[in-house]
């Protein structure tokens, strides 16, 4: 520091603290406003008023019901095609480039798209109609690019001595894949699934034409749910008076979100730690 | 790399772990489908569904409609969309919506259709009550939102700076006003930007030299109860829900229940509901006008 101030560092500083002070800014402004109106009758009951007063109890239920479907239908699909993928193909020629590809341009499409495609799709062409299940499988539509980006790698990362010495054993294939890649791959599927989950949770713009906007608490897959960050955005934006409403639901998101992004590390970091020291 | 022998039987204890684990979440994921389906198969016959989509402003009133609606027939089950005005008249034409929603009256080429109008929007004017001017033509009300016009004494007012409440974007009382005094949104000078009608009446309340419009529903009820605010009349027309609903007034539009066919069934049912006098005190809690 004897030559004073060098730009570089006090460039980066500045980003850096820009950075963490919109973050932190985020999250006390959603916690300062919304963290008062959180409490157990909050979570617990029904909308009422258009939003205005009662809690957010059916929302809840609604959001969990459409990230099960969203996640019973990618968890499958997204490891079979990892597997595929890292086990079966070679990546950069023919079909598996293929895949590839069009699973980079999948992530990069906006979430209104496979909103519209959600829509069209599973709500009018099977006849699902505004429903859970129709948002949860719009949904995992849109989680699988990173799903099987995440899994795949790890698959990729299974040292091949673990097969060689499988195959050297006598194990077949499927037993290989089944008793050695499979579980050493697992902390990836882990946080991939917990990346896709948070992706899931916080959007709006697919499920508000495909889950819909009823506020009910649902009796089936079949039935309308709203999702938070539907609810979130209609209190705020559309119905005058719920800012106060929108603010606690924001807090009881961001909650979930910080915490599966927390769990995410905490996977990555113990797990993923264990099985490098097991290797 | 080289293996030794407590690495393996360390991954072996892994795999044991892992499988139960695995085991244990597949099975909950049934289980909870299955549960699901059976519920879902259980209320299936009986119920009679009516699905609304549309325009975003009618939708929270239409859902509280629905839920006094349903608390009243057992066995009925109204599901409220939102989307836009075009949709919920897209809709309710393709049979996707039994009803569609829209926040305006039907246009010419939507004659085919069945609109009723369930409720009315107005918005008023207001001003501070110890600010002596008594009305403004549209010209100088616009002159007012676009800073042309920047103090009081210029419309026969005291002198003193005017401030402009505006509405936020994404407001359904916004567009109103916009598209009844021809303005575009980045034209409209504000001094401050408000959310909801109760902020704004507090705004204008905290600051006499301000102007600034809300729903003629918010307006009322805060003169009756004592606020120190005026509402100011539009084109000589006073601005009250009396008028809102014989349609006098001209700031207003219609909120309208479409149908593809004349009204039958459940939705006649529904919208005869929405038309009854017992759902006035709902509607003027969202601040609409019902209609006489």
């Amino acid at each position: 520091m004897s030559k004073g101030w060098d730009p570089g560092l006090v460039l980066s500083w500045t980003v850096a603290v820009i950075v963490a002070g919109a973050f932190c800014w985020l999250l006390g402004d959603v916690f300062w406003n919304g963290l008062g109106r959180v409490n157990w009758q909050f979570l617990t009951e029904a909308p009422r008023d258009a939003g205005r007063s009662g809690g957010i109890g059916p929302i809840i239920v609604s959001t969990m019901l459409i990230l099960l479907v969203c996640m019973a239908a990618s968890l499958p699909l997204g490891v079979g095609a990892a597997i595929y993928l890292s086990e079966f193909t070679d990546s950069e020629v023919g079909f598996g480039r293929m895949i590839r590809r069009s699973l980079e341009v999948l992530s990069g499409v906006p979430s209104i798209v496979f909103g519209l495609f959600g829509s069209a799709f599973f709500c009018i062409y099977l006849g699902l109609g505004f429903s859970i299940l129709a948002g949860g499988l719009t949904l995992a539509c849109m989680v699988l690019p990173i799903l099987i980006r995440a899994t795949e790698e790890g698959f990729r990362s299974v040292p091949s001595e673990y097969r060689l010495g499988g195959a050297a054993l006598g194990m077949s294939r499927t037993r290989r894949l089944l008793y050695l890649s499979f579980p050493a791959a697992l902390p990836s599927v882990v946080v991939g699934f917990v990346l896709g989950l948070g992706r899931a949770i916080a959007e709006t713009a697919a499920l508000i034409f495909t889950s819909g906007y009823v506020d009910r608490m649902p009796s089936s897959l079949f039935d309308s749910g709203r999702a938070l960050s539907i609810h979130i955005f209609d209190t705020s934006m559309n119905v005058s008076g719920g800012e106060a409403q929108a603010y606690g639901t924001a807090v009881v998101l961001v909650f979930t979100l910080l915490s599966i992004n927390l769990a995410a590390s905490w996977i990555t970091d113990r797990w993923l730690y264990r099985e490098s020291i097991g290797s | 790399m080289p293996l030794n022998c407590d690495q393996w039987r360390f991954k072996a204890e892994g795999n044991m772990n892992v499988h139960s684990c695995v085991k244990a979440t597949i099975m909950l994921l049934i289980a909870s489908f299955i549960g699901l389906a059976l519920a879902s198969c259980g209320n299936n016959d009986d119920t009679r569904k009516l699905v609304l989509t549309g325009s975003s402003t009618v939708a929270p009133l239409a859902a509280e409609l629905a839920k006094r609606f349903e608390a009243l027939h057992p066995g009925v089950r109204i599901d409220v969309q939102t989307g836009g005005s075009s949709r919920g008249i897209a809709d309710a034409r393709s049979g996707v919506a039994d009803i569609g929603m829209a926040s305006r009256s039907l246009k010419p080429e939507e004659s085919d259709l069945f609109g009723t109008a369930i409720a009315r929007d107005g918005i008023a004017i207001i001003l501070h009550k110890t600010n002596p001017v008594e009305m403004l033509s549209d010209d100088q009300v616009v002159q007012i939102f676009k800073g042309t016009i920047k103090n009081w004494k210029d419309v026969g007012g005291l002198e003193a700076p005017i401030s402009v409440i505006n509405k936020a974007e994404g407001r359904s009382t916004l567009e109103l006003f916009l598209k009844y005094y021809r303005l575009k949104s980045r034209e409209v000078k504000a001094s401050v930007i408000i959310g909801d009608n109760e902020q704004g009446i507090k705004t204008l309340v905290g600051n006499p030299n301000a102007i600034g419009y809300v729903s003629i529903g918010a307006a009322e009820f805060n003169v009756d109860a004592g606020t120190p605010i005026k509402i100011l009349p539009t084109k000589g027309v006073e601005a009250s829900s009396e008028n809102v609903a014989n349609g006098l007034f001209p700031l207003s539009r219609p909120l309208t229940l479409v149908t593809k066919e004349p009204p039958e069934g459940l939705a006649k049912e529904f919208i005869d509901f929405a038309l009854s006098s017992d759902v006035h005190n709902l509607i003027k809690q969202l601040h609409f006008v019902p209609i006489q």
